[in-house]
């Protein structure tokens, strides 16, 4: 979709249109690239259409919060940007880099946190981020600074040096937020990151996406959670059936009003 | 970055208590079965020597004796231990360790240790080759079978992939890391080899260090190749566990199922005659002769040589007539022997052509006829020995026949004085060089590349194509 255009989903009374040239403006209304873009992004199973012509733009110290039920298409959304799978139409971008065509490079402007992160059990929180980190091109990190971002991430530093086969999910969780903190990537990819954890390490969680974006990071953040992303996202897209079927401004619409359009979306 | 990689896979790995385990026991399974073919090797050498010098004593101190009789009183050839058989002992349990030579008759080998076997020997007999061909690729398998798969399953595949890494440097990484690991274990045992080799070698052989460096280069492909194949596998398989079964079947086909069908299609394809068919068909022709070989007749050697001479009676003669018939029998001799066991040994070569070939179904046959090729334990170099040990023969009893014939007349007793027999030189085996076996073994060689070369090719296409989730 190019700048300027109008969302191609339909407004209810209650949402306003979404221009992107608005939504791609800084704080002073100049016009900033999209940092993750998909341009009519399709992919197709067998017979089934994971994801049916997504136009989507996500820029700068934005958190765009896809919402939908299992199966609506956020987490291959996700996967999509990635380059885990190709598109069977369409293209997702990176800081304007082809995804499909240069899978390597566009991935040194993410970083991901999955639903579940999954560690190296025989290797301590701090290997793993260290092993992480370098992997990502962070290889000169010192051990201070890496068990300084265990901390920004919130794991205790007891647990540091723990081999990480006796943490729970959340410590993998936030062991996971530190990989992708560490990368210092342009954009950040998450999938349903806040899934199992406590409302205390959920709230943290929300906290670090504020420090992100103040940043510039851009977050595409799939999730069930309405509530977490009225709180925290700037902008929200509704997925069903593999379409992006309502997008809104979150300082525009109160708690109750999101609630009621994504129902509204899910019984049509 | 591959250091990265390398460096957490083997950490992952050394910490892994399941693989400290099993690295252990194959490790002290290598070590033992190096140490233990050494000193087999060294003994059976040192008796191999004993027993020569003993056979030389025995030749020497015949005293007066009349020159073709000597003949048939023989000597023995003790086939050298090489410096390298201690590490495959290849068939030199099956083929026999000494031959006795004598006039008339080129015998078969004797001093086979298979013979003198305990049942239970024959079962739990196990060599250094053995380890290297079989535990180590199962080491591999349990190293390497969850690389890939494993790393999908438990869902770190997405997320190290998410980090920019590329897939390919991933699997080397993944395939250096597991072969640091195996180094924990292979290193040790090249060092105590190269060792044993150079502070105390078994036997004689040429550049035995070099045949070890070619050796090692063997394995070394041989290990890379089983690297690749499960890490090939890995990537592709489902599930870790369909992985493991997958890399298990791959193994005993490998090991146990290729082996067999080696043999006996070898067999089939190329028959040899049993040993009494072969003793039965020798002896037939030696008694009647063949068309185009016929035995000759004393009446004609002897009329031939008194109109050579151009005398009427046998006692004018210059030379002994009887020496000239032995001599034209020996030859006769020769040229059946040359036939029945040139046909033999032919055979065996086509035999171990088909087992060569057979290699394109899997490596183990590949290595593990360079392997005997290089530790120079192989039918190959069997022979070798056999020819150069049938030529002393002939030579030998030519040499006796001839002083039979130069030094006396027909009809007279002649004895032969006691320093003739130390005058014969006694028999020296020059092992062949590695070029040799190199050269004879080109089609394993090929086999091996092209399964290391296949390996790379089907891991890369492999990785490339792995599901991430």
């Amino acid at each position: 979709m190019e700048s300027g255009q109008e969302s191609r989903i339909e407004n209810t009374s209650e949402v306003q249109t979404v221009d992107e040239s608005e939504t791609l403006a800084d704080s002073a209304g100049a016009a900033v690239a999209p940092v993750l873009e998909a341009r009519s992004l399709s992919k197709r199973y067998d017979e089934v259409d994971a994801v049916v012509g997504l136009d989507l733009r996500v820029g700068p110290s934005e958190i765009y919060c896809l919402l939908g039920p299992n199966g609506a298409g956020k987490t291959t959304t996700i996967h999509l940007f990635l380059g885990f799978l190709e598109p069977s139409s369409g293209s997702a971008h990176v800081m304007g880099l082809d995804v499909a065509e240069e899978p390597l490079k566009s991935k040194t402007h993410l970083a991901y946190v999955p639903e579940q992160v999954m560690l190296y059990r025989n290797l301590s929180g701090l290997e793993n981020l260290a092993y992480f980190a370098a992997l990502g091109g962070k290889e000169s990190l010192p051990t201070d600074r890496l068990t300084e971002i265990l901390g920004e991430a919130g794991l205790q530093a007891d647990a540091v040096h723990s081999r990480v086969s006796a943490y729970s999910k959340g410590m993998r969780q936030k062991v996971g937020i530190a990989i992708a903190i560490a990368k210092e990537a342009g954009a950040l990819l998450l999938d349903e990151p806040t899934s199992g954890l406590d409302p205390e390490a959920s709230n943290e969680f929300s906290e670090l996406l504020e420090q992100l974006k103040d940043r510039g990071v851009a977050v595409l953040m799939a999730t069930h959670d309405l509530f977490r992303a009225k709180e925290t996202g700037t902008r929200v897209g509704i997925m069903r059936h593999g379409r992006l079927v309502a997008e809104m401004t979150t300082d525009e619409i109160g708690h109750a009003d999101l609630e009621r359009i994504y129902l509204e979306h899910m019984h049509d | 970055m591959i250091s990265h990689i390398v460096r957490k896979e083997f950490m992952d790995v050394v910490r892994d208590g399941r693989f400290r385990w099993c690295a252990a026991l194959v490790g002290a399974l290598l070590l033992v079965s190096l140490g233990t073919g050494w000193v087999q090797a060294r003994n059976a050498q040192k008796e191999l020597a004993a027993a020569q010098a003993t056979a030389r004593d025995h030749w020497e101190s015949q005293g007066e004796k009349n020159p073709h009789s000597a003949a048939h009183y023989g000597v023995y050839a003790f086939k050298p231990r090489l410096a390298l058989s201690f590490v495959d002992e290849g068939v030199d349990s099956y083929t026999g360790t000494s031959v006795f030579l004598e006039a008339h008759r080129q015998n078969d080998f004797l001093l086979r240790p298979a013979q003198d076997a305990t049942p239970a020997q024959r079962i739990g007999a196990l060599t250094a080759a053995q380890v290297l061909q079989h535990l180590v690729p199962l080491l591999i398998i349990l190293l390497t079978f969850g690389a890939l798969a494993g790393e999908r399953e438990r869902g770190t595949l997405r997320q190290l992939l998410a980090t920019g890494v590329g897939r390919l440097e991933l699997a080397m990484g993944k395939a250096l890391g597991a072969s640091a690991a195996l180094a924990l274990l292979l290193v040790p045992a090249a060092v105590v080899g190269a060792a044993a080799i150079v502070v105390g070698s078994p036997g004689p052989a040429t550049s035995p260090l070099v045949r070890g460096a070619v050796l090692a280069g063997i394995y070394l492909a041989y290990f890379a190749t089983f690297i690749g194949l499960s890490l090939a596998v890995s990537a592709r398989a489902p599930s870790a566990r369909t992985a493991l079964v997958v890399l298990l079947a791959i193994w005993v086909v490998n090991g146990l199922v290729a082996p067999r069908v080696a043999v006996d299609l070898s067999k089939w394809l190329y028959p040899t005659p049993s040993a009494i068919e072969f003793a039965h068909t020798l002896e037939q022709e030696m008694a009647n002769g063949v068309e185009g070989v016929d035995r000759p007749d004393r009446a004609v050697v002897t009329q031939n040589l008194l109109a050579q001479y151009g005398v009427e009676r046998t006692e004018d003669l210059p030379i002994n007539a009887i020496g000239v018939f032995l001599q034209e029998s020996e030859v006769f001799g020769d040229q059946i022997f040359d036939r029945n066991y040139g046909a033999l040994w032919d055979t065996f070569k086509r035999q171990g052509y088909v087992h060569e070939a057979l290699a394109v179904t899997a490596p183990l046959l590949a290595v593990r006829t360079l392997s005997m090729g290089l530790a120079g334990t192989d039918v190959e170099q069997h022979r070798h020995f056999a020819a150069a040990a049938e030529q002393y023969r002939r030579d030998l009893v030519e040499r006796l026949n001839g002083e039979l014939t130069e030094n006396s007349r027909t009809g007279e007793v002649y004895l032969a004085s006691a320093d003739l027999w130390s005058q014969m030189p006694p028999f020296r085996y020059d092992a062949p060089e590695v070029s040799w076996v190199l050269k004879n073994r080109a089609l394993s060689l090929l086999m091996l590349g092209l399964w290391l070369a296949g390996a790379f090719v089907v891991v890369t296409y492999a990785v490339r194509r792995a599901e991430v989730a």
